[in-house]
């Protein structure tokens, strides 16, 4: 079974829900989501973990007069993404089925479209087709947040035109990048032009170039994700797409922008990254203590949330460029962990909104959990999870990073553990305040139903699945992370070798 | 069945009582829950004593054994596996932890028989236990890690248990914080630590220590040192992490005695013995350990004068104990030290439960300054109060008497300014025996009021309305709140049992290790001690004769002194109170420290929240960027916004004269 | 015969199509004059075909028939639609669009 079996399969079945009417589209959707969730599990069971380089490689010319191949593959970067793509499609899927929208086909249609565009840029294995698949990802949240956002229209509109001139910009210098890429590296290495990723690593381009096409992906990566202080759009758009939507914005997309660092930056730019090291650090140091500060001042638990995925990206963009095994190996594992962390908590921002009468502001909450206490259980292992608890996935995640940053730079690791104590503040901040204290007059405390749990159990159980064997997914990344950071790492280690002889002379 | 397969039990029990009644909780509220988690932790206790036996089979030399289920995280530079390390340390600590919580699980049946969360509270304190079982059982510091956070994590659930008071969850959620900050320490030090040690594995690092991996980076491990001091002060209540132990007493009185008293606050003392090659190698560290336990040991004696909030006074004599044992362990007197672990777990676990007692009988009311005459009413927690007033302020022979003089004799024999600690650890029992023997003599002694008047005609006091203790606030009654009918020890048979095995060990325990007589637990240690550079000193035998009999004087001394003010001369003590009014504020208000840490780290950083929130975000965030940004597009679209009449001629004949001008552009260039 | 004539035949149709766009105000007939404009190419499209000798041309002027048909369906089903609805057919009231 090739890849393109699992990217494309979202789009037939959003397009025969289309067929089919508002009737089946639902139901089709899910099963859709879960048959790719099938393929994707098996992709994962047929993932040999030791091998170097790509497996189920499919490599057809798509434009060859412009050196661009329609290029997937699999190795240990993407794998476990891919994975946790198809489940975090799933469960939004359900998650969306439990309740009415207008026109529901043409809701699925966009939500299938989005899971292809997903699905493919994490496979994407082509610049070019990376960036298509990319920038595709964008079309359907502009409708989905647009047409079924939460909030009144002006909030809608407000959010979706932030949203899209935001991560437009970034997504052009990104396509700009991409093509002077290929182009420089044929023109300073005199070949056939090119934009295959692997072939592109071959072809290091000269430091200057490297640099500004270095900042133009990094531009890219960091509103999608979004780092601090390009996040100017979250409050705003996370304020207006509507929840199934906003699972997997927050879950997946985002984890698409730290891949691109991963598959393209890093190995691509390998100068520029060195080069650049601090100055992300520097960003990822923002956006955790930033995140975290503006999560636990946050009056709203929506955006709680919102702001707390900013801390989360920003650990993970710390990790990836501690620019060393453990560092990635972390961040790899943390995008999987925040993921499955995200979707179940937006979840159960939408229950509570329920419970309080639609408000999402913490001062409508309180006191929920004696009527609800599976509710609160569920909850509480999210909430733990998030504010990465020992014992959770998470934290093996964030210990692989700060160990990783440790090993690269002492000081970032001490600030940055500041963000790990912000981040109880704000995880048990938002559980007590919207379940223990006094009732709050206006909730109207009930458990949650069977419907509900679809959503909830299968993610606590993933989550605590992986909080027991962690090594699932590292001893699958391993071999890709280690190569991954190989290039870089000669070059940091070059770098560290000349200053300590140089400390040695005098 | 081998030494690991027991320490695996000794887990998996707990474990399976939390998910039982977790799973079940609806079902087995009320009665079969507390059964279920009381029969879990005596399995767990009989396991432990199987991993005893066992252990004692193996030779001295090989009772380090280590188990491993399967790796968790091995990549890069880690290697953490699912292990277990059985050697005497820790099946002491198991045997400590497990039979304490017997006793406490059978407590809390009675204690909690009323309150509608029957259920969740068994699944907690089940929790609980199973994560500090984890705690002392890990072999690497991952699971140390863990074990260390799941332990502040049941304990901030038990703490903010009643939820539906602010006290509680605001009790809870700083405790949860200070310890998380406690956790930051311990993996930061831990990362210092790894960098030359190249592993995880706790037997792995202390080789590399003896192959002499830091030999060259000793500043490296005293900074690893330090840090992982951060993680054991912030568990162990030590100073400046201590604010949340007082704070915790909003908890069950049950689960006070069981986590903020036996167990859970000693984990630094147990990690500071565990680390002790760490800690030898880096002197400066255990030096620092060792002050700020002193520092401890002393200021919470002298908080705890004036406190009058029954289950506080005993949370900072936990404190100021705790501070003796992290003295203790940090100066080199580990066996000492665990054997203070052990007394101090039997009667301040003791006292807890008595005050629970009295509180019971009070109404759940906490004030020393209501309580008054219960010493005929409740001749059994009377009895067993001055049992634990007697083992901690230190008189012969009870229990406490000989582990405290130990560690200071230990500390003493250290020489040099280790003479200043001996001499602090004295000012330390005298304080002891007085705030012991105050709250005693408040509480028992003197006129009856009328709940003891009405409990001696036979009815537990009631109150009209339930108030919360701390704040005299009006309690939910709908969930949240000890329930309606108060317990007292006298009549139920199961507190009476728990209460009575204690006492009788808080009596008797002392016997393990009588000066010049017994050392059951140096010798039961040894294995795991065996390499200390201490562990072939001890305190001459003079030296020892004169530190038990200065412990005497000065415990009865403290004990007087507190008959003298409180029964002999009643109005002594406002009088003090009146004289000495800045001394008095300054200790009511607990040294200043919570308004400091207040001042420091809780206001800075809210501070900077409101203003991200409410400036930040506006001006630059979305004014600057966003603002800037599309404030440009809006200027843009402005101007093209004019030409879009919607007159569809006008459209057409921009459209043609726009051709027509290109068509002419393209003549005119070519000719 | 000169392909000028042709040609000059062809800008007239064209002018009179365009004329026709600019100044009625009635979607039928503007639709009417689009179909002359179209035509007026058509015929230029023939008569180079002719003049060069090969079918591309008539092939083009296909292709424009096609959509021509095309765009009338539209158009008028568009006008219907707005018949249906009452409004008035005026291009000239008919500006929502506006920005």
């Amino acid at each position: 079974m090739t890849l393109s079996i699992l990217i494309w399969l979202p789009l037939v079945v959003a397009v025969l829900g289309v067929i089919l009417g508002g009737k089946i589209a639902p139901k089709l959707t899910v099963l859709g989501t879960l048959v790719t969730l099938g393929i994707a599990i098996s992709f994962v069971v047929r993932f040999k973990s030791g091998e170097d380089g790509l497996q189920f490689v499919t490599n057809e010319a798509w434009i060859s007069e412009l050196g661009i191949s329609y290029k997937l593959g699999v190795d240990g970067l993407n794998v476990v993404l891919i994975l946790l793509a198809a489940f975090l499609f799933s469960l939004s899927a359900i998650f969306a089925n439990l309740r009415e929208w207008e026109r529901p086909q043409l809701f699925y249609f966009w939500f299938g479209i989005a899971q292809t565009a997903v699905l493919g840029a994490f496979v994407a294995q082509d610049l070019i087709l990376f960036v298509a698949f990319f920038d595709l990802m964008l079309i359907p949240f502009y409708f989905l947040t647009g047409i079924w956002g939460s909030g009144d229209r002006e909030t809608r509109v407000r959010g979706t035109q932030k949203l899209v001139i935001y991560t437009l910009v970034g997504s052009l210098l990104m396509l700009v990048a991409a093509i002077a890429t290929g182009v420089l590296a044929a023109e300073q290495h005199d070949t056939d032009i090119t934009y295959s990723i692997s072939a592109l690593q071959q072809l290091p381009l000269s430091d200057g170039s490297q640099n500004w096409i270095f900042l133009c992906f990094a531009a890219a990566f960091l509103v999608k994700m979004p780092a601090f202080p390009l996040h100017g759009w979250l409050p705003d758009g996370y304020k207006a797409m509507p929840l199934p939507a906003l699972g997997v914005f927050s879950g997946v997309l985002s984890k698409v922008a730290a891949y691109g660092f991963l598959r393209i930056v890093l190995p691509v730019f390998p100068d520029a990254s060195v080069h650049f090291q601090e100055l992300l650090l520097l960003i990822a140091l923002g956006s955790i203590l930033y995140g975290s500060v503006m999560a636990f001042s946050a009056q709203n638990v929506r955006m709680v949330v919102a702001f707390s995925s900013v801390a989360q990206m920003g650990f993970i963009t710390l990790g990836i460029f501690a620019l060393n095994e453990d560092g990635v190996q972390g961040a790899l594992l943390q995008m999987v962990n925040h993921g499955l962390v995200t979707v179940p908590l937006f979840f159960i921002v939408g229950l509570l909104a329920a419970r309080a009468g639609g408000s999402e502001e913490i001062r409508d909450l309180g006191g929920i959990a004696f009527r609800a206490p599976v509710l609160a259980t569920l909850f509480l292992i999210v909430s733990l999870a998030t504010l990465a608890m020992p014992g959770s996935a998470n934290f093996a995640g964030e210990f692989l990073i700060l160990l990783g940053v440790f090993k690269a730079k002492v000081a970032f690791a001490f600030f940055a553990s500041i963000g790990v104590a912000l981040a109880a503040v704000y995880a048990l901040r938002a559980f007590i305040k919207a379940m223990h204290n006094r009732v709050n007059p206006g909730v109207d405390s009930r458990e949650v139903t069977f419907r509900d749990l679809a959503v909830l159990i299968p993610s606590v159980v993933v989550i605590l699945a992986l909080a027991l064997y962690p090594q699932f997914g590292l001893e699958k990344t391993e071999t890709t992370a280690k190569e991954t950071v190989a290039q870089v790492q000669a070059k940091t280690g070059q770098l560290t070798a000349d200053k300590t002889s140089e400390e040695h002379q005098p | 069945m081998s030494t690991t397969t027991w320490g695996w039990l000794v887990l998996a029990f707990p474990l399976a009582g939390t998910i039982l009644i977790g799973l079940g909780h609806k079902r087995l509220g009320r009665g079969p829950a507390g059964a279920i988690g009381t029969v879990a932790i005596l399995l767990a206790f009989i396991s432990a004593v199987n991993a005893l036996i066992s252990l004692q089979d193996h030779e001295r030399e090989h009772r380090q054994l280590v188990s491993s289920l399967w790796d968790y995280a091995v990549t890069g530079s880690i290697d953490a596996r699912l292990s277990i390390l059985v050697d005497p340390l820790s099946v002491f600590m198991m045997l400590v932890i497990t039979g304490v919580s017997t006793l406490i699980h059978l407590y809390s049946i009675s204690y909690m028989k009323s309150d509608r969360g029957n259920a969740r509270y068994f699944a907690y304190l089940n929790f609980f236990v199973f994560s500090m079982l984890v705690l002392v059982l890990a072999a690497n510091f991952f699971l140390l890690i863990v074990g260390w956070a799941f332990v502040g994590a049941a304990s901030y659930l038990l703490i903010s248990f009643w939820y539906r008071r602010e006290t509680a969850t605001r009790a809870g959620i700083k405790a949860f914080v200070i310890n998380v900050v406690g956790d930051v320490g311990l993996v930061l030090g831990t990362f210092f630590i790894l960098r030359y040690s190249g592993t995880l594995d706790f037997l792995g690092t202390f080789h590399a220590v003896e192959q002499g991996a830091f030999d060259a980076h000793n500043g490296t491990l005293v900074a690893g040192c330090l840090l992982l001091l951060v993680g054991a002060f912030a568990k162990s209540a030590q100073i400046p992490f201590h604010t949340w132990l007082p704070d915790a007493m909003e908890g069950p009185t049950p689960v006070s005695s069981l986590i903020h008293a036996a167990t859970m606050v000693t984990a630094g003392v147990y990690l500071i013995s565990r680390m002790f090659p760490l800690f030898e190698a880096a002197p400066a560290a255990a030096n620092v350990g060792a002050i700020v336990g002193a520092v401890t040991l002393f200021v919470a004696g002298t908080i705890a004068l004036v406190q009058t909030d029954i289950k506080r006074v005993i949370a900072y004599s936990t404190m100021s104990q705790i501070g003796y044992m992290i003295m203790g362990v940090s100066a080199g007197a580990y066996a000492a030290g665990m054997f203070h672990l052990l007394t101090h777990a039997f009667f301040k676990a003791l006292l807890f439960m008595a005050a629970g007692s009295i509180i019971g009988a009070m109404a759940g009311a906490q004030s020393l300054d209501k309580m008054s005459g219960f010493k005929r009413s409740m001749p059994f927690t009377f009895g067993c109060f001055v049992v634990g007033g007697l083992a901690l302020s230190g008189v012969p022979p009870f229990s406490g008497f000989f582990s405290k003089d130990e560690i200071l004799a230990f500390v003493g024999n250290r020489g040099d300014w280790f003479v200043a600690l001996y001499v602090v650890g004295y000012i330390g029992a005298f304080l002891t025996g007085i705030y012991t023997w105050r709250m005693i003599f408040r509480a028992f002694f003197g006129r009856p009021v009328p709940e003891a008047v009405e409990l001696e005609h036979g009815h537990i006091a009631h109150a009209e309305f339930p108030t919360n203790p701390a704040n005299g606030e009006r309690e939910d009654t709908e969930v949240g709140f000890p329930g309606p009918e108060h317990v007292i020890a006298e009549r139920e048979w199961r507190m009476k049992v728990a209460m009575g095995l204690l006492a009788v060990g808080a009596t008797i325990l002392g016997v393990l290790q009588i000066p010049m007589v017994t050392e059951v637990i140096t010798n039961f240690l040894e294995p795991t001690f065996e390499h200390s550079k201490y562990a072939h000193t001890h305190p001459s035998d003079g030296f020892v004769w004169f530190g038990m009999i200065l412990g005497t004087v000065v415990a009865l001394t403290g004990i007087s002194i507190a008959y003298y003010i409180w029964v002999k001369k009643p109005g002594l003590s406002t009088a003090l109170q009146t004289r000495f009014r800045a001394v008095h504020t300054f200790l009511f208000n607990k040294w200043y420290f919570d308004e400091l840490i207040d001042l420091l780290v809780v206001r800075p950083w809210g501070a900077v929240g409101t203003w991200a929130r409410t400036w930040f975000e506006r001006v630059i965030s979305d004014g600057l960027i966003v603002g800037g940004a599309s404030g440009v597009v809006k200027a843009g679209s402005q101007a093209v916004r004019a030409l879009q009449t919607g007159f569809l001629r006008y459209y057409a004949a921009l459209l043609l004269f726009g051709g027509a001008a290109v068509v002419l552009y393209f003549l005119i260039a070519s000719t | 015969m000169d392909i000028g004539w042709y040609l000059v035949v062809s800008a007239l149709i064209f002018c009179i199509g365009a004329g026709g766009v600019l100044t009625r105000r009635n979607p039928l007939v503007i639709l009417l004059c689009l179909e002359l404009m179209l035509n007026a190419a058509n015929l230029s499209l023939i008569a180079f075909s002719r003049m060069h000798g090969n079918a591309d041309g008539q092939i083009f002027a296909l292709i424009v028939m096609v959509v021509a048909a095309c765009e009338v369906a539209v158009g008028l089903g568009l006008i219907v639609a707005i018949f249906r609805r009452k409004l008035p057919i005026d291009v000239d009231e008919l500006k929502e669009l506006q920005g």
